[in-house]
């Protein structure tokens, strides 16, 4: 059997991985246009930030005999009748084609832009994209991004962190489709707080071209903005353009069943951002990877595609700086049984917000605060694992415990101070009672400190509280009338510090 | 006065035993100077020599009743009729019909006795032992990239230079107490790092500025390594010269990581990319290459006993690697060895597919090699058999062995899915347990054979650094209990096997020397004698005036290439999934007072006094779940058994997970819980996560 997958992007990449682990005998060949070896998209913006090179967003790729990764690769046509992908390179023949073409990001119609992307203009899409705005960053010292959503945000917080002066516009507010209003200008107070301009409610008329260059962003009520970059993040369309010249349905993406088949022809399916499922077009890397999982296995297993429900979407950012984490259902859409919990912390620009829908935790957004975005992600959508008190859920996993003391006076009798050799407080009280009057005598008696010796300090602290509330008995001949079981009462001092 | 070791852990704290029948009084013991214990002893090695006198200690061989009870026979009468129930069913059914299950507290000399008695008396292929559940996915992962598995490839005394040292999943503050000696200097620096769902109580030690503790989600170790190395290589933190080097496979390794950036690491594990970032620095500020003073990455059971934990290991491997920490003169990787001789005891011949020396049993050249040794044709030796969890679930199966020899191991409480197990056993037609107390695994026996223990015999044991110690004999073994080189000595001439059958230590140990000479744990060089005049001998050591390998990989790895190897490895997760039927996961443990099954600590009053029972620590926003505010019963139910034990309310522990500490029997018994799946390539099985339901034990 031979396999072809047009687009070897991280869905492409990935479904090839997993068919040729599973079925050994298929013949696959993987073909993209970039001549980059398959790389993580997802972290395109860390690259144009500087926290990560090429070489760490290079993927493992399945070369091997069987499995043939060609970068480079532009595939003309399809011929569906002969079962052939046409490229400059040649015909490759299939017994299933697989589209993993992706989408594209999408440039604004405005004056300036319609005959191409002057120079200094910038999508965000492909490993190129994100190494000409890295290497822009160099010489410039204005940017402008177009668009707030989490794309946006990323590639702001990039420049800025390459000492770059960003101006984000957002058409409505910064993450919008993420963010409740409120939440969203805490969101802005932080990246205002990284020297980042947030425009909100802005439109873009036209962009400004001198020379071929760009040099401004001009909005609709008159404002500009002078840039030496700009950078477009305004949302991205599938890409069906050969599925489409090769006659298949199309709609936003390549349409295709629940087992992720064109209706029209069997043999090609569309996985990733540029198939449209019954459930929809998901933009999103994780049903990508799911749709790609699931076709691997129903090839290689001759059955049906199983694809597993999504859970609730969840947006991550990436962001130099910024934290902002969004899972399933936000306060304005949760229904009037469900309990919203938050917390504001504006000044730190931190704020949790988290929905409770009976046993379950179903909405978590969280701007500002990493260790609870991580913890809450955890604890998102486990069944029957609510706390009692949803409450809890915004104290994380410590935060209940209840502070011991450490100081030799204080100390409860019962206190474990030596736990190699489960000696308590009031187990050196008898022993010092006894006579044991020196840390040797305490050790030999109790066997504290002859572990670990971790406690040797806090044997010698109650030592010296001994002796300090017993100043005149050193040589501590027992009486045998002191109350030992906890320090005895009859010690002046010592009674009193308990 | 007699200078020996602790029975128990692997730290093997030297002591000094006063008395005993040899010297007249009771036997008392003390601790001695000596690098890994510094003069320390936790109460269990205080308290060890109780074990000595135990009131219910079997002195008499005892065979199983009609009525199901025991009762006294001879040694002679012992003997013969096992030999003959052996030689039945092996000309029944073959002698892989036969198996033997061994274990990690026996000496080197047992050990190593043991697996040529089942070589060569029973001729059966089907032998394993219980560090399988130990050790055997830290010895998969370092054979694979290093090519040795030795515990630590440095004596314990090194970690005291380093800034950082990370234990993945090990409690040492409750297994072995006197090693957090080590610790101190790095705490002082603030370089204790701690990953473990639990704050236990070495957690607790990264507390005060001393480090940092990581509580990540159960089962989720091999995601936040992958989510480190991915940072080390994103950032351009890693020690490219020594990876240009000394490492192959790096860029399978960098590619691998590629998809696992902090942002997706922090939603599995529940540690942040914050602390992510933030751990990936300080590891790379103490490593040579930016002029650090050497950092240790060290795994124990909590990161190694999963389905994936070869995996986990092989990606702490790595990234210690990364670092170019292994080899170093400061830092490295090392396994933390749980049982006294847990090193020891998967070197010489017990495990399923090795012959003594380390050398694999399937290899031509060192089937040759040992039956020179053993004075047989290499055609005598059987081919590898299959590991615990495999062998124990055959027990009794229609194609599975019909008979068991059971050898310092308990696994009716040590076995995942103990209760399986248990009727496994009860299938067999042939249980011979060898044990100095009666164990519950005795229990169910036909016989058991007292043997001596401990105090009462010489031998050797290998610490967890694969440093060679002395166990010397000080007191005289009770009237009618015999070492279990006497047993194998005298089944063997009963089973007409080849080869000799020495009962005397010294000289099955000059034998194991011979036989591990060339193999990867080369103990030729080490003698009883060099042992006794005080010298420090690591393995390998190929000859008597080698001075022994402290540290390993200094100047290359023994593998084919000399060069390490990264190796790239793929996230499954646990086996078991939360579901709203088991919504909970389970983790499970050791304490302070009891050293494995329990079988010789729940003997001794004073450890058993302080820590009789079970216990279930929950946090308290899940206790309140539930319904439970005080001292109550919790049960405990998995799809393969329950448990019950008092709960002990504490926010150590994470609110989605419970601990329960595994040396109890009974109801309290843990692993009836816990999940029989094992690692693909080490066999070893998931005790360390696994789905539950928890309920009131009232309700």
């Amino acid at each position: 059997m031979k396999v072809v997958v047009v687009g070897a992007g991280m869905v492409g990449n990935r479904f090839v991985d997993e068919l040729g682990r599973l079925a050994p005998h298929i013949e696959i060949d993987l073909l993209g246009d970039e001549s980059y070896e398959p790389y993580n998209r997802v972290m395109l913006t860390e690259l144009i930030a500087g926290r990560i090179d090429l070489a760490g967003l290079t993927l493992s790729t399945p070369d091997s005999g069987r499995v043939r990764v060609r970068a480079g690769v532009e595939v003309l046509e399809i011929d569906r009748d002969r079962r052939l992908v046409m490229t400059p390179d040649g015909a490759f023949a299939y017994d299933l084609l697989v589209l993993a073409t992706g989408a594209r990001a999408r440039v604004l119609a405005v004056p300036g832009l319609r005959d191409g992307l002057p120079r200094g203009a910038h999508v965000v899409r492909r490993l190129d994209d994100a190494r000409d705005i890295a290497a822009a960053t160099l010489n410039a010292s204005r940017a402008v991004v177009i668009g707030a959503g989490p794309l946006g945000v990323e590639a702001a917080c990039a420049m800025r962190h390459r000492g770059v002066a960003v101006t984000l516009i957002a058409a409505t507010t910064l993450l919008n489709r993420d963010l409740d209003p409120a939440v969203s200008r805490v969101a802005a107070d932080h990246a205002a707080s990284l020297g980042i301009t947030v425009v909100p409610g802005a439109q873009v008329a036209s962009i400004g071209v001198r020379g071929g260059r760009v040099d401004a962003v001009h909005l609709d009520d008159g404002r500009c903005f002078p840039a030496e970059i700009i950078v477009m993040a305004c949302g991205s369309a599938p890409d069906i353009g050969l599925a489409a010249a090769a006659g298949l349905d199309t709609n936003v993406g390549v349409i295709v069943g629940h087992d992720l088949r064109t209706p029209a022809d069997p043999a090609v399916c569309a996985i990733g951002d540029c198939a449209e499922t019954p459930a929809g077009v998901s933009g999103l890397v994780a049903p990508g990877w799911a749709q790609a999982r699931a076709l691997a296995r129903s090839i290689a297993h001759d059955s049906e595609v199983d694809l597993p429900p999504i859970a609730g979407s969840a947006m991550r950012l990436k962001a130099v700086g910024m934290s902002v984490v969004t899972m399933g259902v936000r306060a304005s859409n949760a229904r009037l049984e469900d309990r919203v919990v938050s917390l504001a912390d504006p000044r730190e620009h931190r704020h949790v917000e988290l929905v409770a829908r009976g046993d379950t935790l179903v909405g978590v957004t969280c701007v500002g605060a990493p260790d609870l975005a991580a913890h809450l992600s955890t604890q998102f959508e486990r069944p029957g694992m609510l706390p009692a008190d949803p409450m809890h859920l915004l104290m994380g996993t410590a935060a209940m415990g209840v502070a011991e003391s450490a100081s030799p006076t204080s100390m409860p009798a019962a206190t474990t101070v030596c736990r190699c050799n489960g000696v308590t407080k009031g187990d050196l009280v008898h022993a010092w009672d006894a006579g044991a009057s020196t840390i040797e005598a305490l050790a030999g008696a109790t066997l504290a400190t002859t572990g670990c010796g971790g406690c040797s300090k806090l044997v010698c602290g109650i030592l010296e509280w001994l002796q300090a509330s017993d100043p005149t008995d050193t040589s501590q001949a027992p009486d045998g009338a002191r109350e030992t079981s906890v320090p005895a009462s009859s010690h002046g001092k010592r009674a009193d510090d308990i | 006065m007699t200078d020996t070791h602790c029975p128990y852990c692997a730290l093997q704290c030297a002591m000094s035993l006063r008395g005993g029948v040899l010297g007249g009084d009771p036997v008392s013991a003390e601790p001695r100077a000596f690098p890994t214990n510094g003069g320390g002893m936790c109460q269990k090695g205080w308290t060890s020599v109780d074990v000595l006198r135990v009131t219910d200690r079997v002195t008499q061989p005892l065979r199983r009743t009609l009525s199901g009870g025991f009762e006294e026979v001879s040694w002679d009468e012992a003997l013969d009729e096992i030999a003959d129930r052996v030689r039945t069913i092996t000309d029944e059914d073959g002698p892989d019909a036969i198996a033997v299950f061994g274990g990690g507290g026996l000496t080197n000399e047992k050990a190593y006795q043991l697996g040529k008695f089942a070589r060569l008396a029973l001729r059966t292929r089907n032998i394993d032992y219980n560090g399988r559940f130990c050790m055997s996915s830290a010895a998969a992962a370092a054979n694979r990239s290093l090519g040795v598995d030795r515990g630590l490839p440095f004596p314990l005394t090194d970690l005291n230079d380093a800034d950082v040292i990370v234990l993945f999943g090990s409690n040492i503050a409750d297994t072995m107490p006197p090693a957090v000696q080590h610790l101190g200097p790095v705490r002082e620096r603030g370089g204790l790092v701690v990953v473990d769902p639990r704050r236990s109580a070495t957690a607790r030690l990264t507390e005060d500025g001393a480090g940092e503790h990581v509580q990540l989600v159960p089962g989720t170790d091999l995601v936040l390594l992958l989510g480190l190395l991915h940072i080390a290589f994103a950032e351009g933190l890693v020690d490219a010269a020594y990876l240009a080097t000394r490492v192959d496979g790096v860029d399978e390794v960098r590619r691998s990581v590629a998809e696992w950036w902090p942002e997706r690491v922090a939603a599995t594990t529940g540690v942040s990319e914050t602390q992510l970032r933030r751990l990936t620095r300080t590891l790379a500020n103490a490593s040579p290459h930016r002029g650090g003073r050497g950092a240790f990455l060290l795994t124990g059971r909590g990161s190694e006993q999963h389905v994936d934990g070869t995996d986990t290991v092989t990606a702490v491997i790595s990234l210690a690697l990364a670092f170019g920490l292994v080899g170093a003169e400061r830092g490295g990787y090392g396994a933390i060895t749980g049982q006294g001789n847990g090193q020891g005891g998967r070197e010489h011949g017990q495990k399923a597919d090795q012959l003594p020396g380390y050398r694999m049993i399937a290899d031509p050249a060192a089937r040759a090699h040992v039956a020179a040794v053993w004075g047989v044709d290499p055609q005598v030796i059987p081919g590898p058999g299959v590991p615990a969890v495999e062998l124990l679930m055959s027990l009794g199966q229609p194609e599975g062995p019909r008979a068991l020899f059971v050898h310092g191991s308990n696994i009716l409480v040590s076995s995942p899915d103990a209760d399986v197990v248990r009727r496994r056993v009860e299938a067999l037609d042939l249980v011979v347990v060898c044990d100095f107390v009666p164990s519950e695994t005795a229990m169910l026996a036909d016989f058991i054979l007292p043997v001596t223990q401990w105090a009462e015999e010489e031998g050797t044991m290998t610490g967890l650094e694969g440093r060679v110690l002395r166990r010397r004999r000080a007191v005289e073994a009770p009237p009618g209990v015999r070492s279990e080189l006497e047993v194998f000595a005298e089944l063997a001439r009963r089973l007409d096997a080849p080869g000799t059958w020495s009962i005397a230590p010294r000289e099955v140990y000059d034998e194991l020397r011979r036989a591990s000479a060339g193999g990867r744990a080369d103990y030729a060089g080490i003698s009883y004698d060099r042992l006794d005049a005080g010298e420090a001998l690591y393995w390998p050591c190929p000859d008597e005036a080698h001075p022994g390998t402290p540290r390993l990989f200094l100047d290359d790895f023994p593998t084919p290439s000399g060069r390490a190897r990264m190796v790239p490895v793929r996230v499954v997760g646990p086996d078991d999934t939360l579901r709203s039927e088991a919504p909970v996961w389970l983790v499970t443990g050791r304490v302070l007072q009891h050293y494995q099954s329990g079988a010789q600590t729940r003997r001794v009053a004073k450890l058993n006094d302080s820590m009789p029972r079970a216990y279930v620590e929950i946090h308290p926003v899940l206790a309140g779940r539930i319904g439970i505010e005080g001292i109550e019963d919790i049960r405990i139910t998995s799809k393969r058994g329950s448990m019950v034990a008092q709960a002990r309310i504490s926010a150590d522990i994470r609110p989605d997970t419970v601990f329960v500490p595994f040396h109890f029997a009974d109801e309290g018994m843990v692993n009836a819980v816990t999940n029989a799946a094992t690692d693909p390539i080490s066999g070893m099985p998931e005790f360390k996560v696994c789905a539950v339901q928890i309920a009131r034990a009232q309700a």
